[in-house]
């Protein structure tokens, strides 16, 4: 009990840590990108910026709008935030390093980060913001929409590795990671496009399209209710990609280096593709959107899964 | 109908990874811009800062004076005893009035006047841009890495 405890009190300072990190990487990888040189001023290479940003919103005052539905509107980044946390409990940092190894590992994940929805039209719905209930309202469809061709990738993975324990999917490529068998390979990519859908990142990022909806949902927020989406929405990053790197990528599978290595290895690569992709990448239209969905990943999804089975009961 | 479908998949991903090659490219690349407190950007040639002048070259001819269109400049002298000697007793540049349109740095026959590289010009009151003195070492001194 204690173990355990201790296990999940780790995994939150490592939240912590990891979304100050990644806030810090995605402003230096924009600034490599667009060839200018990012935060230099606070610490080594401006380390410590998000630190003094973190300060900066903790002293900030704490804005109630006038109008607000007063309940959800406080309420919301709390629903965003503790979905996020709670989906650290399955995450196998290494053979040793989780917190719990639930033999539903997956569905539990899926179904918890899912949550996030509710606290992002929560948001929308309690700020009395136009541009707060249009992003919570394209979010909730977004998200909605892009959980299906999610759910069928990784269907196919459980029928591959015949079980929904991550440490079990990631025992079941010892013998080769999923994403070098073909039907698995194109599951990945429909994995990680619906995966950047369901963080609202670019080119996904109708939700807080800043030239349309100021910052969409959270426009209201101030402070460190602020901070929380923000931490939300760093943290949702590692997650997909650290689910992202255990169903596809062999998870703390490697070489040499110590298992938490090759994990977070993984997983920080990917996120690097991901802010990679947003500094890239337009935005694409609502329409567009909602039509690439329903139109090209379901189907593709579907199909996929199906001529996957076949080829597994062959 | 179903293969121009297909072909529309695989050229959009086609053009997002060639997208992606273009940004990848420039992470590598020497940033253009400076880590500006610390590094700063070196002025060209002709570029015309603040009034500077070097006291020692001075023949106090009052051309500099005479030419200025906005009379922001203000020389004082005195003649020393043996009735040759001059003796400047103030140099001031008012940075308000100047245009820095650098005629004096053009009349002078010493080229003791002249416009120095310096572009931070902001000064913390309002009274010290009105009259500073020429004459003085420490003139712009108070702008980090200012040029005198």
């Amino acid at each position: 009990m204690m173990t355990m405890v201790l296990k999940g009190l780790s995994a939150l300072g490592f939240i912590a840590v990891s979304a100050m990190f990644l806030i810090w990487l995605e402003r230096k990888v924009s600034a490599w990108i667009q060839n200018r040189l990012g935060p230099m001023m606070t610490g080594f290479q401006g380390t410590l910026q998000p630190i003094a940003d973190t300060i900066k919103l903790l002293l900030k005052e704490d804005i109630v709008p006038k109008g607000v539905d007063f309940l959800s509107w406080w309420l919301a980044p709390f629903f965003v935030t503790v979905p996020v946390v709670m989906a650290f409990l399955v995450i196998p940092f290494s053979s040793k390093w989780i917190v719990l190894d639930l033999n539903v590992g997956v569905l539990y994940i899926c179904s918890v980060t899912s949550l996030c929805v509710l606290g992002i039209f929560m948001a929308g719905w309690g700020s009395n913001n136009k541009y707060s209930l249009l992003g919570g309202m394209r979010s909730a469809a977004q998200i909605i929409s892009y959980e299906v061709p999610l759910l069928l990738s990784v269907l196919l993975v459980v029928m591959q590795a015949g079980t929904l324990s991550m440490q079990g999917i990631i025992h079941a490529q010892a013998h080769g990671w999923f994403i070098l068998k073909p039907q698995l390979a194109l599951a990945f990519l429909i994995y990680f496009i619906s995966a950047t859908a369901e963080v609202n990142r670019v080119p996904f990022d109708i939700p807080e399209a800043e030239s349309e909806l100021v910052a969409g949902y959270h426009t209201e927020y101030s402070g460190m209710k602020f901070a929380m989406f923000f931490v939300a929405e760093y943290t949702n990053m590692f997650i997909i990609s650290a689910i992202a790197a255990t169903l596809f990528l062999g998870g703390w599978q490697g070489p040499w280096l110590p298992g938490v290595v090759w994990f977070l290895i993984k997983a920080y690569g990917l996120i690097f593709v991901l802010m990679w992709m947003r500094w890239t990448l337009p935005r694409v239209r609502m329409d567009q959107m909602m039509s690439f969905a329903w139109k090209v990943l379901t189907p593709i999804a579907l199909l996929n899964l199906l001529v996957g089975g076949w080829f597994m009961l062959k | 109908m179903l293969f121009i479908y297909i072909k529309r998949i695989f050229v959009g991903f086609y053009s997002i990874l060639k997208g992606l090659k273009v940004t990848f490219k420039n992470i590598f690349k020497k940033p253009v811009t400076l880590h500006y407190p610390v590094v700063k950007q070196p002025m060209k040639e002709r570029f015309r800062g603040m009034v500077d002048l070097y006291p020692e070259k001075c023949v106090i001819c009052y051309q500099c004076i005479r030419i200025c269109p906005t009379a922001a400049l203000d020389l004082g002298h005195k003649v020393l005893e043996d009735n040759k000697t001059k003796n400047i007793t103030k140099f001031t540049f008012n940075a308000e009035l100047c245009c820095f349109c650098g005629l004096c740095e053009e009349i002078c026959p010493t080229d003791a006047i002249f416009l120095n590289k310096m572009y931070e010009v902001s000064y913390f009151d309002h009274k010290d841009l009105l009259s500073i003195d020429l004459m003085s070492n420490q003139k712009y001194k108070h702008v980090d890495g200012g040029v005198s």
